[in-house]
Formats: C-alpha cells, structure tokens, sequence
C-alpha cells in the first residue's frame, strides 16, 4: 500500500530529534575556542587532551569501569545459576520467586540508593566501594535474570537430557553442555549489565565519597561550575565507548551463534 | 541425598543478593516511617502531604510523567507505525538507530539540552542572532525543560514498545477497514491504534515510571526550584539529612511505582490482553 | 459493457516482469465468476487490482459503468472477504459488521436494523454480542461475508474464504456462499486453487496462468474441452500425443483419429489428450480408427479399479480399467479413445 508522505516526514523530524542533540554535542568538542558554541570555530582536539588530563575524570573513569565490571560479574554470578532454575525447575511459589527477582526494576533507583547507603555504609560501616559493587549489582541483576533466562528458556532440554544418559552429572551438564550455548546470552547481559551499571547516577550519588565518585557523577560535578567544551569531549568519548561495546557485543554474539 | 533440594541452591545466591541488599535495606528504611517515635502512626505522611512545598512536588513529579508519557505516545504511534511497515532490514537499522541513545549516559542526554536550551545555548544565539528576540529566553530550569529531557529520554522506549506490537498488526485488517469506507486515517485511529493498546500500556509504564524515578534530567534541567520526588529524596537525605523525610518520600515512590503498574496492567486485562511483566 | 471489465491490466512489480500481462475479463451483472489457477498465476493480483489494493500499470477497471482505476479503495463500494476473514479483534460480531455502515454515516437505528437482519440472514443472530475469538472458522467466515454484505456493495471479491477450513466445513460454507450471492443477486469474482470448489459453484471460471487467463467458460466447457495443454493438465486430462491435422480428421503414424469435439484454432501440429477414464479397453470390437495398440508396462491396483501404464508408438498412455479380468504387465492390448472424448488441442 502507498506509503504515506507524512509518515515519512514525521518520522525523520522525530529521528532528527533524537540525533541531532548528540552531534550537537559531539560537534561543539572540536571547538579551538574556550567556550561552547555552535558552529565550532576551528578545529582542535586540546578538548580531548584535556579530558585525559583531568585526574577527577581519570579516578573516576578507573573506578567506573572497575566498580561496573566487579558488579557486573557479581550478578551474573548470582544470575546465572537463578535462570537456570527458574527455567528448567517448576515448585511452589515460583511466580513469587520470579517477581523477587524481577523487583529492582520496581523500585527507584534513589530509594535503593538512600536505602542502601543507610544499611551498607552506615548500619554496617563497610567501605563505599563495597556499597557501590553491591549496590549496581543489584540494580542490574535482572539483566542477568531476563537475558540469560531468555537464552535458557530456548535452550532444548532434550539436549541436556543426552548429555545425561551418556552420563555426564547435571553439574557437568550444566558447565559443558549449557554454559557453552547460553554463551552469546551471556555476552548480551555481561555487556548490557556492564553499560548499566556505568552509566548509573541515581545510585551511584548515594554512595559517593570523597575520592570515591564515578564518572557520570563526577561529570555532573563539573558542569555544575564549569560549562566548556571539555564536557563535549568527554561526552563524545563516552558515547564511543558504548558504541564500541555494542559492536564488540554484536561481534561476539553473531560469532556464538555460528559455533553454537 | 536428597535430589530433589539440590536446585535450590542455585536460587540461594540470587535471592541473598535481592533480600539482604534490595528488600531488608528498604524495609529498614520505610517501616519506620510508619512509627515514628515508637508507635504506630501515619503523622509522618500526614506532616508531608499537607505540606504545600512537598505536595507541589509530588504534584510536579505526576504531571511531568504524565505530560512525558502523552508527548511518547502522540510521537511515537505514528513513527513506530511508519517503522513497523518497513522491509525487514531496513527495519532493523531503524531499531538500531532509535535505541542507540539509550546507551549513552543519561548525564550526557540532560547536557545536551542544557547546550541547546541554555541562556548561552543554541536556540538563544539564533534566536537573538536573527533579531526574534533581544533578550535570552529561560528555558533551562523550568517543568518544560525537564518534560523535553524526558521526552528525549524515554521516546526510544515507547518507539520499541509500540514497533513490535505493531508488526503483529497484519495489513489485512486494514484493507478491510479501507474496503469498508475508512479512509488511512480513520482506519490508524480505529484499527490499528485500538489493536496497539499492549505496546502502548507497556510502553506508558515504561515511560511514567521512569520519567518519576529520573533523577539527573530533573536536577539538571530543572534544578533546585523545580525539584521532582528523585532530586528531593537526595536533597533531604544527604543535604538536610532529614532521614524522616527521605522515607516517607522513599514509601510515595515506590507507592506510586506499583500503583502505577497495577492501574495499567488492570486496564490491559480489561482489554484481554497479556500482563506487563517487569 | 459488461458489469464488471478489467481491459488490458498490467502488473509488474519490479519493471521487468509481469505478474499480469495485458489481462481483459468480463463479468455478468448477478454472476459469479471464479479465477482458478495454481500459485503464482496472478488471480489474487487481479483481485486485488479489482479491490483497489494494486495499481496496475497500465489498464482500466470499470464496474457498472463508472471507472474505477484511479479510486481509492475507501471510495470503491466493493465487499471483501480475505482468506483470513479480517475480523477486527477488538470488536463484537455486530460492531464488525456495524463499522461499514458507521463509515457511511447511518443513523444508530437504520444501524441496528441493517445488523440485525444480515444476521438473521447468516444465521448467526445469537452471536452478536461474542468476540472474534470466540467463534469457529466457519462462523467468522459468515461475519466477513455478513460484514462485506451489509452496506450493499456493487459486487463482492473472495480471496481463497475458504482455504482455512477444514474439508467438511468448506463443502457446507461453499454451498451457503453460493445461494447467498444467487438470493441477493450480488456479482461476484473469487478465487481458489480448489478445481471442484470452484466447478462447483462458479456460472464461469477463468483459468489462470503466468498472468493470463488461458479460458473462460463455463465449468463444463473447461472439463469437457478445454482449449490449452495447460487447462487440460489442470482439469484432470494426462495422455498427451501428437496429432497432425489431415483431411477432415487428424491422423499420426498412419492411424487415423477422429474427434467430435469443436477444434480450437491452430496449425496443422496438434496435440490429442484423452483422460485416463475415457480411454476404452478393447476386448472383442474392432471400431473404425481412434484405436492405438501398445504393451502393458505396469499395472496399479487403486482399489476401486486397475490403473494399466500402456507402451505405445504414441508414447506411454494412462488408461483405468474396470476390466475384468485385468491384464496382467506383458498382455497385448487394444485401446479406443472415443471421438467425443478425444480433445484436440
């Protein structure tokens, strides 16, 4: 049927509103001038230069992608082995179990935050990273649980089945016959988990300290008193960031998939 | 050894992990504001909802998710439908394209607008450039700056939503509706928008609870004179460490999280459709 | 002009080939006309060019004498009823049917009225207020029907309504269709890929192929002598042998043949076609010419009669055989195709 010319318009301006803030942004990093404007004067990447030459940027970034990684990892860990029975095992109260999992996507995020800031770091006065690794493990770990659960689910059992009668334990089952063809989901949720947990902020300014602070939060802190292009640059290596993760994760998925 | 017990175990560490680090932590934190000063009572709430500086607040937070939601739904059909009736891999890169923004940084997205709209942004220089107006328009710091924020946030996610509830929608259905004396338009408004009720639910809890919950685009792109629940809860419990506060809040939110899902997943089975599932 | 005349109708979908080619078809007004062919002939293009839904490249389309090629389908007046039935999930039996009539802005009561009836007329009164989903395939098949038929159209187009049933319910519903369109005198083009279907109910049938109609005649006519190799294999004929014409008959390696039926027009090179039942196992008569001798390769027992696969200097023939006793692979036999059944092609 006749495609409609308005559709047609309406979907590029709405395309165009979503894009066009990002290049914006991406375009005002190249600027030679010290403040950020459009169109960029010149083209420079001192911008750039500088982003690396911040220490609070840099602390944060290690801490981001360290705290992002152990949290990650953390909910998988918990994650996998909580798919695999939900998937595979039918008992009493499974819906309930089911919607326990699923809760942090109910909660907000600064609810948890406060909470979690109350409970971890003052009523057990453990140390602020701790607080933090558990706290985005928590808030990603449906990740874990929809992603890998989902990978599972069309997973055939019959196949764990023949690994069985040609003798193999479930647990062997589990690690060589499983684990292997779960493997591009468990990609897809280590590396959408990963994204998550570093981009958090509602979280993450809740368990904040000094010197302990993430990216995207210390970012918040320097706009607060500073507007140049500085942020521009570090806006547009973030975004590059999750693109090459997306890529690497579209790679490594299309990759399982043909040995798998 | 008993076998059958054995599985459980796998659910062991996950629900550690949710009850000990999500439900106890929250709990702690709202079951006392249900008994302040050792009794049973509701003085806390009351104090905040006749409070007319928390009530604007509150009011603020359900009418910018509102606004938020409508705005997704009003762009979204049409857009998500012109995308539902594209060839399979052009199809493809269109997703793509709509949901790359979501894995940017909220913080960079709020920047962007701040950029855009700000007394030194974009639209001022233009504007004051091309002699529309003289002085800059305040636009940052205001309800409508957050609204925008949170349109440009969670639009990707009403556009996936309603796209794959909109590809079940055959073509026949239409042409039938056509062979009746529907024009395109009656037929999108009595067909096609009816049939997308699932996607367009799902998409509106998706969409009102996160705009709600956000906390960077509000704060800032609305600042300290337009705080919504999220930037009052930090404030209060970090800033004024009012922890009092910061619960009663923390309870409203979650109250209004699942009253949300539930007033919405009641309509969608009253239309016999499936459950929206989080 | 007929009631209903596509002329010259042009599909092609990529520039290069087309999907119909220079199609002309005409319908009675108060017929119903089938288009029958198998998949990929373009009897569902033209359908659908005919309901508005194709443009066709080149070509007009005219119904009782107003052109139509250019309208919108929301402007044509024609009753659809598509394979899948199309109901509108989201709402009641009635309300399908109602929504035709909403569209041309009837008043609540002349609605009621108009619903009701159609109803009563499909038999499906009680099932007003039910939902889609909750009906049976043949009872959804009535609401499309009831649906297309309320607000009165000019002529009403099927496409394949009946393929998603099951065989028994099909025989009842085309039966139901048929004197549905003979009571309201509704003219009618529908499609299928069902020979008898479509033989059974049809005043005429176009036989469809490659994007051309190879013949339109009346079902017996298409059974009986059809006019192509193509229409000939569709309806069941399967011995096929050369022929030359000669004299007043035609004749292949000096045996002589004679056909009753009318001769298409063509070169002196035929072909003669005979189905494998009309062929007459000789035993004892010796008729004059139309008689071929061959060998008995292989014998097949289809429980209400033999099948014999006869070698003969024409080629390997089809014959069935009631005959008792049957022959046995190796016998010498005789076989007659009879005048009036020998088509020529």
């Amino acid at each position: 049927m006749k495609k409609s010319k308005f559709l047609l318009i309406v979907t590029i301006l709405v395309y165009f509103f979503i894009f066009a803030p990002l290049v914006l942004i991406a375009l005002t990093s190249f600027t030679t001038e010290s403040y950020i404007g459009f169109p960029p004067v010149g083209f420079s990447l001192k911008w750039y230069a500088k982003v690396f030459a911040t220490k609070s940027f840099m602390d944060a970034f290690r801490l981001s992608a360290v705290v992002s990684l152990a949290a990650t990892a953390l909910a998988l860990l918990v994650g996998i082995p909580g798919a695999y029975a939900l998937s595979r095992y039918n008992f009493r109260g499974k819906q309930f179990i089911k919607d326990l999992f699923f809760s942090p996507n109910m909660v907000p995020q600064v609810v948890m935050g406060f909470s979690l800031f109350v409970f971890i770091i003052v009523a057990l006065k453990l140390n602020v990273r701790i607080a933090l690794l558990i706290g985005l493990a928590v808030s990603v770990v449906t990740y874990a649980f929809r992603i890998v659960g989902a990978s599972i689910d069309s997973l055939d059992f019959a196949i764990e089945e023949a690994g069985m009668s040609l003798g193999a334990t479930r647990a062997t089952v589990f690690f060589r016959i499983v684990l292997p063809n779960i493997s591009s989901g468990i990609v897809s949720a280590f590396l959408l988990a990963f994204i998550n947990a570093f981009n958090n902020v509602p979280l993450t300014i809740f368990l904040s300290g000094p010197g302990v602070v993430t990216l995207p939060v210390a970012m918040m802190n320097y706009i607060e008193y500073n507007y140049d292009p500085t942020v521009s640059a570090l806006s547009v290596l973030m975004m590059l960031m999750s693109v090459l993760i997306m890529a690497v994760s579209e790679k490594l998925v299309r990759a399982g998939g043909r040995a798998g | 050894m008993k076998k059958r017990r054995i599985w459980a175990l796998l659910l062991v560490p996950g629900l550690a992990l949710i009850v000990l680090f999500l439900v106890v932590p929250i709990l702690r934190v709202i079951l006392p504001s249900f008994a302040p000063e050792g009794r049973l009572s509701l003085s806390l709430y009351k104090d905040f909802l006749t409070d007319s500086f928390y009530l604007g607040i509150l009011g603020r937070t359900v009418r910018v998710s509102l606004i938020t939601c409508l705005i997704c739904i009003v762009l979204g059909l049409p857009v998500s439908y012109y995308i539902s009736r594209m060839q399979a891999g052009r199809k493809g890169v269109m997703i793509a394209l709509a949901t790359f923004p979501l894995l940017t940084n909220t913080v960079v997205r709020a920047f962007a607008w701040i950029v855009i709209l700000g007394q030194e942004g974009i639209i001022n220089k233009l504007m004051m450039s091309v002699g529309l107006i003289s002085e800059p328009l305040r636009m940052l710091f205001t309800e409508g700056a957050i609204v925008v924020g949170s349109v440009y946030l969670f639009l990707p996610i009403m556009l996936t939503s309603l796209v794959s509830v909109m590809e079940n929608i055959g073509e026949e259905v239409q042409e039938a509706a056509l062979s009746l004396g529907a024009n395109r338009f009656v037929s999108f408004m009595r067909i096609v928008v009816p049939l997308s009720m699932p996607g367009i639910i799902v998409g509106s809890v998706l969409v009102f609870t996160g705009t709600a919950s956000a906390y960077s685009t509000p704060l800032m792109l609305g600042g300290n004179r337009n705080m919504m629940l999220s930037t009052l809860v930090y404030q209060q419990a970090m800033l004024l460490n009012n922890w009092d506060a910061a619960s009663v809040i923390s309870a409203l939110m979650i109250v209004i999280s699942y009253a949300v899902v539930g007033v919405l997943n009641g309509l969608s089975s009253k239309i016999n459709k499936t459950e929206v599932t989080q | 002009m007929a009631y209903i005349e596509l002329r010259d109708i042009d599909v092609s979908y990529d520039g290069r080939k087309k999907v119909l080619d220079k199609l002309a078809l005409d319908v009675e007004e108060g017929q119903l006309v089938s288009l029958l062919g198998p998949s990929g002939c373009g009897k569902t293009t033209t359908l659908r060019v005919l309901g508005g839904f194709i443009q066709p490249n080149a070509g007009n389309v005219f119904v009782n004498g107003r052109e139509y090629t250019n309208t919108p389908i929301h402007k044509r007046n024609f009753g659809i009823v598509f394979q899948s039935y199309a109901l509108f999930p989201h709402m009641t039996v009635s309300d399908n049917i109602a929504f035709g009539l909403k569209m041309r802005h009837l008043s609540k009561s002349e609605t009621e009225k108009k619903v009701r009836a159609i109803l009563e007329t499909v038999d499906l009164a009680e099932f007003a207020k039910r939902y889609p989903r909750e009906l049976s395939g043949g009872q959804r098949q009535r609401v499309a029907l009831a649906r297309a038929l309320v607000v009165g159209p000019e002529l009403l187009l099927l496409d394949e309504p009946l393929s998603n049933l099951d065989a028994k319910l099909r025989l009842k519903m085309r039966v139901e269709i048929r004197e549905l369109q003979q009571k309201t005198g509704i003219t009618s083009v529908f499609v299928t890929h069902d020979q008898e279907e479509c033989f059974s109910i049809s005043d005429k049938v176009a036989v469809m192929n490659g994007g051309v109609i190879e013949q339109y005649d009346s079902p017996e006519t298409i059974y009986t002598r059809p006019k192509t190799e193509f229409v000939a294999r569709f309806v069941g004929f399967e011995n096929f042998f050369d022929l030359r014409r000669e004299g007043g008959g035609y004749c292949f390696r000096g045996i002589r043949f004679a056909s009753a039926l009318p001769e298409a027009a063509g070169e002196r090179e035929r072909k003669g076609a005979i189905r494998p039942e009309d062929i007459v196992i000789l035993r004892d008569e010796t008729p004059e010419g139309n008689v071929i001798e061959g060998t008995v390769a292989v014998r097949t027992y289809l429980g209400k009669t033999y099948q014999y696969k006869v070698r003969t200097p024409f080629g390997d023939l089809t014959a069935a055989g009631g005959a008792t006793p049957p022959l046995a692979p190796g016998d010498q036999v005789r076989l007659y195709l009879p005048a009036e059944k020998l088509v020529v092609l």
